[in-house]
């Protein structure tokens, strides 16, 4: 089920909700587990049990690793859990991979399994993996209450696309939360502008690059390709910071306080920058567990940036199995090693609108990488954006596509910078008057247009993906 | 108001939305069919254990409630005109061009070299065998240019059709583009619907007159009959927009005759047009009964000719402009044909021969154009 669908926002979440808020303290819970269960059932229906698996396997493992703390058998449990979760991880997800590499080798022919993905698998097997680790550090005490500890695997509003919660971040709130209604108002907002940006914008951009891209890829001129890659780069911000927005909005109406994702990413005046405002809960989260555990910068330059490359592969990796997402990760891994080395105390020096087009210029040309697969239409399309392919700067479909996403374009670039949060900061700091109540009534009539035209847009959706299922 | 109450509020408007529209969603019955969309909506889909574990009955369950979500037809409307508020200048294919016409898209790339060749190589048998002449009409996109919407792209048909004259051979060949295009500022397709006006048809007829030596019958373009003033057409139905109403009109010369026809061998008519058709949506069926497979027409004129047309709809309204050159005139429609072409050919052929001519749009020839050997 996704949340910009009928079914979830006129069945599951009206049923859900009711049920959540009549439920008394201790069952609410269990209630939670059993919505997430039926969440991840209806687009899951086999797999749940995969989920069920590991659920119990990391219960068992963290009771343990705590029993055991401090001594060789956690370390033991710990190495145990680890290899579960990727043991399960690497089967579903990238078998098939290594399977097609040793295939490369003459001789060796082994079929493929074929197995779909189960949705949601690289987050949460991070999730439960953050929480043997940390068990292990010593930062959280074990969860003796198999319910909680379900609670935290399987909660449906962050389940399949994230942000990747460790389990330090909401240990307690587990146990005992509060959502006062403030909050919860908080968390209808941001549910619905989530709603917005992923319906309005993502779904527009994601057309016109799917038709880009989905048309003869070497028959594009530098406008189109560049156009094209723009939208996607719109589009997939748009998709998953809007998922991001709708899981914390849940939360804070459930009365959790999951941790923020996106800050604004596209503002970025360096690589090393766009990393700590993209996907920050998987960038921390390869911080905390995989860079600091080999060291971090503490040993040395070229150990760090050894282990820059090691974080950028396995991130790389991460998003799919695939060559092109190894490519990805390393053309990363360069840039923040460039970055390391000169590159940053340069681009210090230098206005930061210079900054801010290399790094559009890295994150764009990372999009090809990322969004097409095969070597063969990554160069075909790298091509195109420079011009190597001999058909020129633009042609009068590319000029008709611009024209016709112009709005939405603008609308994408104001929305991916702080401008309208800052501007509704300052007024909200208004205190009382003619202008607050402008302010309010603002609010309080944009966000119910701003559903209505999410549903209008929802009823008739031709294309509704979304890009961070298949992570 | 304190800060708690207007939360209480904001909070309360946003449940009274969803609440609203699922209780109103759950008591809604379901339809078939919707007529705005033109399209069959999905039902409720049946239960099985195999279907909920391939995951194929929750899929199907989402597509049924959205397609049956309560006042479907107003919020896609929202949606549309919220897309013509952001600039927007296309809706489901459809182009929305000046002056209120609707102009079907179609895109370069739809139509690759590969399809071309292919379809090209459909034309050798009726072409080499039967002294077949092609005459395929532009669509609106390619004469009514000045009406679309500013670098709209479209599929380049006077190439095409420069192709198709170089592969055919001039003598087999029926320009019509170049006649439609010196008329471009005249009604010659109509503002809500795909195919061409009976005044098109007529520059099509002149243009055939003028290709085949033939001396054109003399219809008075003031004579024309009206037979509706509020057709609208299949553009309108894929986007429920623009004001216009067009006109369908006819030459009432073609009745001057007795004429008899038999649809797929088993309805007999007198007449060309078919009025029960104007009280429906779709009023171009008003010529030649809509979409037969096969037509037999027997014209008043004892001249011993007989003409064989393959075509599409576009052709409906263009046959009765022929009636005055041929006493008898077959009429195939190879979509709703499964039988072989060459052998209806020669089963239809007189002792004197006939003539045979390919009546298409460019575009439903790329797409359309199909026969059994």
């Amino acid at each position: 089920m996704v949340f910009s669908s009928i079914v979830f926002l006129f069945r599951f979440l009206p049923i859900f909700m009711i049920c959540y808020f009549l439920a008394p303290g201790r069952m609410k819970n269990f209630i939670l587990l059993l919505g997430s269960l039926f969440f991840y059932a209806w687009g899951e229906p086999v797999y749940v049990l995969l989920m069920l698996f590991s659920t119990v396997s990391d219960y068992m493992h963290g009771l343990l690793i705590g029993h055991y703390h401090g001594r060789w058998q956690a370390k033991i449990f710990l190495i145990s859990s680890i290899v579960v979760n990727l043991g399960v991880l690497g089967f579903f997800k990238y078998a098939d991979f290594l399977i097609g590499l040793l295939n490369g080798i003459p001789g060796v022919e082994i079929s493929l399994l074929q197995l779909p993905l189960p949705i949601g698998i690289s987050f949460y097997t991070f999730q439960t993996m953050s929480y043997s680790i940390d068990v292990y550090r010593g930062e959280v005490k074990a969860q003796k209450n198999l319910l909680d500890f379900a609670v935290f695997v399987t909660m449906f509003p962050q389940l399949i696309a994230g942000p990747i919660v460790k389990y330090h971040q909401i240990d307690a709130q587990l146990h005992t939360r509060k959502a006062d209604v403030q909050q919860v108002y908080q968390g209808v907002v941001r549910f619905v502008i989530g709603l917005g940006k992923k319906v309005l914008l993502a779904n527009n951009l994601g057309l016109v690059w799917s038709q880009i891209s989905g048309g003869v890829v070497g028959e594009l001129t530098v406008l189109t390709s560049w156009l094209g890659i723009i939208c996607y780069a719109f589009q997939i911000y748009f998709d998953f910071s809007g998922y991001s927005d709708m899981a914390i909005g849940l939360g804070k109406v459930l009365g959790f306080h999951f941790p923020e994702n996106f800050n604004y990413p596209y503002i970025s005046a360096s690589v090393t920058e766009f990393w700590r405002r993209w996907h920050i809960s998987l960038s921390t989260w390869f911080r905390e567990y995989v860079y600091i555990t080999l060291g971090g910068n503490r040993k040395g330059l070229s150990r760090q940036l050894v282990n820059i490359l090691i974080v950028w592969m396995l991130t790389g990796i991460w998003h799919g199995a695939g060559v092109n997402f190894l490519l990805w990760g390393l053309w990363y891994a360069l840039f923040l090693i460039l970055e390391k080395l000169f590159l940053g105390s340069l681009l210090k020096v230098l206005p930061k609108t210079v900054g801010r087009i290399y790094t559009w210029f890295v994150v764009l040309v990372g999009w090809v990488f990322f969004e097409l697969q095969s070597a063969e239409s990554i160069g075909t399309y790298l091509a195109g954006m420079f011009g190597v392919n001999g058909l020129g700067w633009a042609d009068r479909q590319g000029v008709y596509v611009l024209l016709q996403q112009a709005v939405v374009l603008i609308i994408g670039a104001i929305g991916a910078t702080p401008l309208i949060k800052n501007s509704v900061k300052s007024l909200g700091k208004v205190e009382s008057g003619g202008p607050m109540l402008v302010f309010r009534l603002g609010a309080a009539v944009s966000i119910p247009l701003l559903l209505l035209l999410c549903i209008a847009y929802i009823v008739d959706a031709s294309y509704n993906p979304f890009l961070y299922f298949r992570f | 108001m304190g800060e708690k109450k207007s939360a209480y509020l904001n909070i309360g408007v946003i449940c009274a939305i969803i609440l609203t529209f699922m209780i109103a969603d759950l008591m809604m019955g379901d339809r078939l069919y919707s007529e705005t969309e033109n399209r069959m909506l999905a039902s409720r889909p049946k239960f099985s254990l195999e279907a909920l574990l391939d995951g194929s009955y929750t899929a199907d369950y989402e597509a049924y409630v959205t397609d049956q979500f309560v006042s479907r037809d107003k919020w896609v409307s929202i949606k549309t005109r919220t897309e013509i508020l952001l600039g927007k200048t296309e809706v489901n294919g459809v182009y929305l061009g000046a002056r209120d016409y609707l102009i079907e898209q179609h895109l370069p790339q739809a139509y690759p070299e590969e399809l071309i060749e292919d379809k090209l190589k459909l034309l050798n048998m009726p072409v080499e065998k039967w002294d077949a002449k092609v005459m395929l009409i532009p669509t609106a996109d390619n004469i009514i240019s000045d009406k679309l919407p500013a670098y709209a792209p479209y599929f380049d048909q006077r190439m095409f059709l420069d192709r198709v004259r170089e592969y055919v051979g001039e003598d087999h060949y029926i320009e019509v583009y170049d006649k439609l295009a010196e008329h471009s500022q005249e009604y010659i397709y109509y503002q809500t619907d795909h195919h061409w006006t009976t005044l098109g048809a007529y520059y099509g007829y002149h243009a055939w007159a003028e290709d085949m030596g033939e001396e054109p019958f003399a219809y008075n373009l003031l004579g024309m009959e009206r037979a509706s003033e509020n057709f609208r057409g299949t553009l309108h139905s894929k986007t429920n927009l623009g004001k216009a109403r067009d006109t369908l009109l006819y030459f009432p010369e073609t009745e001057e005759r007795p004429v008899s026809l038999i649809y797929d061998k088993t309805i007999k008519r007198e007449r060309y047009y078919e009025e029960k058709y104007l009280d429906t949506k779709n009023q171009y069926g008003f010529f030649l009964d809509d979409n037969h497979a096969l037509v037999e027409i027997q014209t008043g004129y004892e001249n011993g000719r007989t003409l064989f047309v393959i075509k599409d709809s576009y052709a409906n309204c263009f046959i009765p402009l022929l009636t005055p050159h041929y006493e008898r005139i077959y009429v195939l429609d190879p979509r709703y044909f499964n039988g072989k072409l060459e052998a209806l050919l020669r089963a239809c052929e007189p002792e004197n021969g006939m003539e045979v001519l390919i009546l298409y749009n460019c575009i439903h020839f790329l797409e359309d154009f199909d026969y059994y050997e």
